[in-house]
């Protein structure tokens, strides 16, 4: 029934005679009878919806005397008819310059953002560079570096709809992928990079980040497995199964009942003691009550021990009795301790590392003696980030573990900083190089259409030459040509941001740390 | 008692020490009677515990350290006399005179219970004032000048680390917990050329006193370098990303051309 239900129906249903004349459809017809309109007038308190359905044999007296008080219904709107109109709009969410249009409120701001555009929702697309890829993820040896831009660039597109990368996956002469393979690879890429980049905030929600992006493969093809053979029962191997499993349970509760019905028979025969050798098959519930039992009287505890150190103690009473009050204790030990500990300054290792040897013995030393140092090779450059900061990279003002801790993870990362610059520097310059070659060749091949015929040979030889040059470059080892070509050119302005020296810092260091350590006593003659 | 030495593995243990001088220039009556005309100012190299006691006008010292330091040797420059001071009972500090700043090597010996060898490290003998960088405020101010600013205060925290100590040595270093640092700042911080920021907390009248807020202060600035750092990282990473792109891009361009 559609909400158009109306007396009439209602009526038609309960077998009760026609309210009116007409036989048609009562919103019609209600109107259309003035003679019985001032009858038919709703009375107050009742909503028109229900008066619809009830009719006048409503029991208006009762709607009197417990007339309910709504809460007035909210003025939406105002009441007035809202004034739209046909309007172009911006939606910055796309990525073309397409332009739609919609009814929108004439009154609402015409160059307001389009309030739908926030819920275009891209997923963070992951990359890596050159350098991450041959540290960290060539050991896959299943995947090329090729493929695996394709399936990152698959990704980024798909935005990580791994059915639909993994149907439109044509890696031209790459072997076939099934989902779980493009899973697999797109996951532990990601694992890896995010392990080995520095991390903005603290350990925990790296932790957290890593879980989202744990995959297990084998496991994902087992547990494939195992749904296509459950969904692949034939209906006779259904009925059976559910045959035997009721047969099973009925086993068990036989089994239960009987071993219940013995220990009872045990307990009123031999007394209380002998029935504790049911205990092993014993329910959890009357396991509680047998430990109740027991749990009380203190001079039954010898008793009982001695019972239990017989074979029948393998049972599970035993850990309700025996092992139980171990692990409590300790946990309040610990809990406890951690107080103490923080109060006596002590750290404690993990179990693990703790295995070592007397000779590995680490004599005491002060903290600051162990102040991270970035590598050698990038000190200088990683000292210079660190003085723009204003953070002393030979000193700290409280050296304690924790703030250690940081310092190291800053030195890290401004240690990743540095080495990435190095890296976008030599490209840059690879690319300077590049660019440069590509002109010259250009010219040189504009001035060969000129004159074509004659030194047709010693033009390509140049060219040839120029190719080798621009092998050469390409490789990790950039021949001097190379470097000076790039460092002229560099020279002439087209300068990467360069870290600002710090006056500041430095000075104030060499005043007091890089002063004399050889004890020369200032201002003496 | 036969486990006594015995290591107890996987705990280190450590005790929060400051070591570093006060100075003050001598008045000139003080001059006139020392022996030593040219010296302009009396100072006191000290290793003490972290906190200070409540109502003591030094720095640190709120704890005797006896119970595990044994001996500290300051080196002082080869000019004094006895240029090696043992120190065998606390307090652990040498008072002189002297008119230049000069490196004390400060050397630690430990307890015979804790079985471990001293430690060596330096301290930059501080007898002027600390100058705000670029302040204009000369290095070496006038006598006068610097009389009136108070004595000069140059403080090192640390902690001294204890690695699988022995059992009785423990038990010695848990009979005496450290008295804590006050969480909050109630005297003037100490200066510390890391943290050059806080020149203006230290220039507050006083002695100045370690506290918890400043292991906190250290921290936040040290996480808010590395965020920086990290974020910076992020950034040319995706520039050497798009880079290499270009790069390929290029590489492909020559070749087919």
């Amino acid at each position: 029934m559609t909400s158009g239900a109306s007396a009439a129906d209602v009526r038609s249903i309960l077998s009760l005679p026609a309210a009116g004349p007409s036989s048609g459809p009562s919103q019609r017809t209600i109107p259309a009878l003035p003679g019985t309109k001032a009858r038919r007038s709703k009375p107050e308190g009742i909503s028109r919806e229900l008066y619809a359905l009830i009719g006048p044999s409503a029991p208006s007296l009762s709607a009197q005397i417990a007339k309910p008080k709504f809460k007035q219904k909210p003025n939406l709107g105002g009441g007035g008819k809202a004034v739209k109109e046909w309007r172009e709009f911006k939606n910055s969410a796309r990525g073309d310059s397409m332009r739609l249009s919609h009814w929108a409120k004439a009154s609402s701001d015409p160059d307001a953002e389009y309030p739908f555009a926030k819920y275009n929702v891209k997923s963070q697309a992951l990359n890596y560079s050159q350098d991450e890829y041959t540290r960290l993820l060539e050991a896959d040896t299943a995947w090329t570096k090729e493929e695996t831009d394709y399936l990152f660039n698959l990704v980024a597109e798909y935005d990580m709809r791994f059915y639909v990368i993994a149907d439109r996956y044509e890696y031209p002469g790459g072997e076939p992928r099934t989902i779980e393979d493009i899973k697999d690879r797109y996951y532990s890429v990601a694992r890896r990079l995010m392990r080995n980049r520095p991390w903005p905030s603290d350990e925990s929600s790296k932790n957290q980040a890593l879980q989202g992006l744990q995959y297990d493969k084998d496991r994902e093809v087992t547990r494939k497995k195992y749904i296509a053979s459950l969904e692949n029962r034939t209906p006779e191997q259904i009925a059976e199964e559910e045959a035997l499993y009721v047969e099973i349970k009925r086993l068990e509760s036989n089994e239960r009942r009987f071993a219940r019905e013995r220990d009872e028979l045990l307990r009123t025969l031999a007394g209380v003691e002998s029935g504790l050798a049911s205990v092993a098959i014993a329910t959890s519930a009357d396991e509680e009550a047998f430990s109740s039992l027991f749990g009380d009287g203190k001079g039954n505890k010898k008793k009982r021990g001695l019972d239990l150190d017989s074979p029948v103690s393998a049972g599970p009473g035993m850990i309700s009795l025996g092992a139980a009050p171990a692990t409590p204790t300790r946990k309040v030990q610990s809990a406890k301790s951690a107080a103490q500990d923080a109060l006596h300054c002590i750290h404690r290792l993990d179990s693990s590392s703790s295995q070592v040897t007397k000779a590995a013995h680490q004599p005491v030393y002060l903290r600051s003696f162990k102040m991270a140092a970035p590598k050698a090779g990038l000190a200088p450059k990683v000292h210079q980030a660190l003085g723009e900061l204003g953070i002393n990279h030979t000193r700290m003002v409280m050296p304690t573990r924790e703030n250690l801790q940081i310092h190291e993870s800053l030195i890290e990362a401004a240690s990743s900083l540095v080495e990435t610059k190095k890296v976008v520097d030599k490209i840059e310059m690879e690319l300077l190089v590049l660019q440069e070659q590509l002109k010259e060749r250009q010219t040189g091949t504009d001035k060969k259409s000129d004159n074509m015929d004659e030194d047709d040979v010693g033009k390509t030889e140049d060219a040839d030459g120029e190719a080798d040059d621009a092998d050469a470059d390409a490789d990790e080892d950039k021949g001097e040509r190379a470097t000076s070509v790039a460092t002229s050119i560099r020279s002439n302005g087209n300068g990467r941001k360069r870290l600002k020296r710090s006056m500041s810092m430095s000075s104030v260091d060499t005043t007091a740390t890089n002063a004399t350590r050889t004890g020369r006593k200032r201002q003496k003659a | 008692m036969s486990n006594d030495r015995v290591r107890v593995r996987g705990l280190s243990i450590y005790r929060p020490i400051i070591y570093g001088n006060t100075a003050e220039v001598m008045t000139p009556e003080e001059r006139a009677s020392s022996q030593f005309p040219d010296h302009t100012h009396r100072w006191t190299v000290a290793v003490r515990s972290a906190a200070s006691s409540p109502d003591s006008k030094q720095v640190g010292g709120a704890d005797d350290i006896s119970y595990f330091i044994k001996r500290v040797t300051f080196k002082l420059h080869d000019t004094y006399a006895v240029p090696n001071r043992n120190v065998d009972k606390p307090p652990f500090e040498v008072t002189e005179t002297g008119w230049g700043e000069f490196e004390v090597q400060i050397r630690i010996n430990f307890v015979q219970e804790s079985g471990e060898k001293a430690v060596t490290f330096y301290h930059h003998l501080k007898l002027h004032p600390w100058a705000a960088v670029g302040s204009g405020d000369p290095e070496i101010p006038a006598p006068e000048v610097a009389a009136k600013a108070g004595p000069v205060h140059s403080w090192q925290y640390d902690e001294v680390v204890f690695n699988d100590p022995f059992q009785s040595f423990l038990n010695v270093l848990t009979q005496h917990p450290p008295t804590p640092l006050p969480k909050l700042k109630r005297r003037p911080i100490p200066f510390h050329i890391a943290n050059p920021a806080s020149i203006s907390d230290t220039k507050e009248d006083g002695t100045p006193e370690f506290c918890v807020a400043m292991i906190e202060d250290e921290a936040k600035r040290l996480e808010d370098g590395r965020k920086l750092v990290v974020a910076e990282a992020e950034k040319w990473r995706t520039i050497l990303i798009e880079k290499e792109k270009e790069l390929e891009a290029l590489k492909a361009q020559v070749e087919t051309s």
